[in-house]
């Protein structure tokens, strides 16, 4: 890790080796505006650039060198606007009974009841973080903090594809079945990613996503 | 085409992998060891790109009614051929119409590569003809083969030649070397003592996204972390110590601290650990790691 120079501007970004290839830059709220600038600039010596909760990990080609125009990008200041807002998706949900089994517990939690939780949910305007954990599931920041949940104690050996989540800030949805430790509030008919679409994931990092109750 | 009699432990049809998909979740993923499966390809005159399979622990029989151009890198395997010439590793060997090759257990490692000339003929996914198997896509229908399953290979053209290869020397029992992680400082002196002196087992539970390691738990201030992209190699501790060391097929973000990350230059060694083997650690760093050339196959052709 460079050591931050004196005098240089708080908003400067931090950024680390964390492997051989790969560098962590830490972008705290301005991850989504570095992550588009970046891949705007087309480094070729950037073979992927892995956005998360509060950083980017850059992945370099084996051997590559950091060029001179990489290392002043990331020591360029942060930008903490989307040069453009993600599109908007509207996903349909199933909320509560069998498709959201966490829902009664949740809205019990949050002092409120199964329809006032729901009505939140569906309210809020959430844009995608970033995406992990499976291909295409997406981490939504913008959960209102009423609806904050731990997630379980214990995983759920098998989370159905299309449950909507809440999991710590974040509200998630299940691309495909398999193990889950989040709480589930809905279940969308949605298909959150296929490898045979051009576009794998039907949502982007920075993408805008609403709720619509069925 | 070749016909899957008896399918291994887990066969996977794979290529170099295809990254530039993490942003949407989906690791490179790709051979365990690029460059064997680079250098099986080079020995039957293919593209270093082209796909072939991954063995893992225990091989297929595999029928090939029309013969084929094969060749084998990586660990060894029991094998046999039912024409009864002797299976040599690292060498092009001529299957004639109608043979078949017998791979049984792992004798000296766990995964081996087979190439066959032309290259294994699935359609490409995301720009790669590897097996992803947590999300259950690409390779063969998404999944190892099974008893009963053809593979269609690509015609080939041009010449056949005879070649060796040599492989990186190998060296048993070397540590595996590790740069820091980003959250190195968060663990105690007590943490990183058990970690770096201590002496870890390769877990049953271990796949492609992960190896499992126990030993000496690795004692951590257990701080709330942020999801953070992680990559092949680096080495994250749970809350109850035991560190897992994430693999080819692992997520691309993690909310364990990280310890610290295998270099790339010794993943093809951990590829070749299996369960019940020890691993061990030794630190680097990062600024050497980057200065390590890419240890390359040699290959000559046969006089």
């Amino acid at each position: 890790m460079l050591p931050p120079k004196p005098g240089q501007a708080a908003a400067q970004p931090a950024w680390r080796w964390v492997s051989e290839r790969g560098l962590q830059l830490v972008t705290a709220a301005a991850t989504l505006p570095r992550y588009e600038w970046l891949l705007s600039l087309k480094f070729p010596e950037i073979e992927d650039i892995i956005p998360a909760d509060g950083s980017l990990l850059l992945v370099l080609r084996r051997g590559a060198a950091v060029s001179d125009a990489l290392q002043a990008a990331l020591d360029a200041p942060l930008a903490e606007a989307l040069a453009k807002p993600g599109v908007l998706h509207e996903i349909a949900v199933r909320y509560g009974g069998a498709a959201g089994p966490d829902l009664a517990a949740l809205a019990e939690q949050a002092g409120m009841n199964a329809a006032a939780y729901v009505d939140c949910h569906a309210a809020v305007e959430f844009t995608v973080a970033f995406l992990g954990f499976q291909p295409g599931f997406p981490y939504l920041g913008g959960l209102p903090p009423a609806l904050h949940a731990p997630r379980r104690a214990s995983p759920r050996v098998r989370v159905p594809a299309g449950s909507v989540a809440i999991g710590g800030s974040y509200s998630g949805i299940y691309p495909a079945a398999g193990p889950g430790g989040w709480h589930l509030i809905g279940r969308t008919p949605a298909e959150l990613f296929d490898p045979q679409r051009a576009a794998p994931a039907l949502l982007q990092p920075g993408d805008r996503v609403r709720f619509v109750p069925l | 085409m070749i016909r899957v009699e008896r399918a291994g432990a887990c066969d996977l049809v794979m290529d170099l992998g295809r990254p530039g998909w993490g942003a949407l979740g989906v690791p490179a993923g790709g051979a365990a060891d690029a460059a064997a499966l680079a250098a099986a390809n080079r020995l039957v005159g293919n593209d270093t790109a082209a796909a072939g399979l991954e063995i893992t622990l225990s091989g297929p029989l595999l029928f090939f009614p029309a013969g084929a151009v094969v060749a084998l890198t990586g660990a060894r395997f029991a094998a046999t051929r039912s024409s009864g010439a002797a299976v040599a590793w690292n060498e092009t060997l001529l299957l004639a119409a109608g043979e078949s090759l017998d791979l049984g257990p792992a004798q000296d490692g766990c995964r081996a590569w087979l190439a066959v000339r032309g290259g294994l003929m699935v359609p490409p996914l995301m720009g790669s003809r590897s097996t992803f198997l947590p999300a259950g896509f690409g390779g063969h229908q998404g999944r190892a083969l099974q008893a009963g399953d053809q593979l269609a290979v690509s015609p080939a053209s041009g010449g056949v030649r005879l070649m060796r290869a040599q492989p990186p020397a190998a060296v048993p029992d070397l540590p595996l070397r590790v740069v820091p992680g980003p959250q190195a400082g968060q663990f105690d002196d007590a943490g990183l003592a058990a970690f770096f002196g201590g002496r870890y087992r390769v877990d049953t539970a271990s796949d492609r996204r992960g190896v499992r390691l126990k030993g000496p738990a690795v004692t951590h201030a257990r701080r709330a972390l942020a999801s953070q992209g992680v990559l092949p190699g680096a080495i994250q501790v749970p809350p109850d110590g035991q560190p897992i060391i994430l693999g080819w097929d692992g997520p691309v973000t993690g909310g364990y601290p990280v310890i610290a990350a295998v270099i790339a230059t010794d993943l093809p060694r951990l590829a070749q650990r299996r369960p019940g083997d020890t691993v061990h650690f030794s630190t680097l760093e990062v600024e050497i790691a980057r200065t390590l050339a890419v240890v390359d196959w040699t290959i000559e052709e046969l006089g």
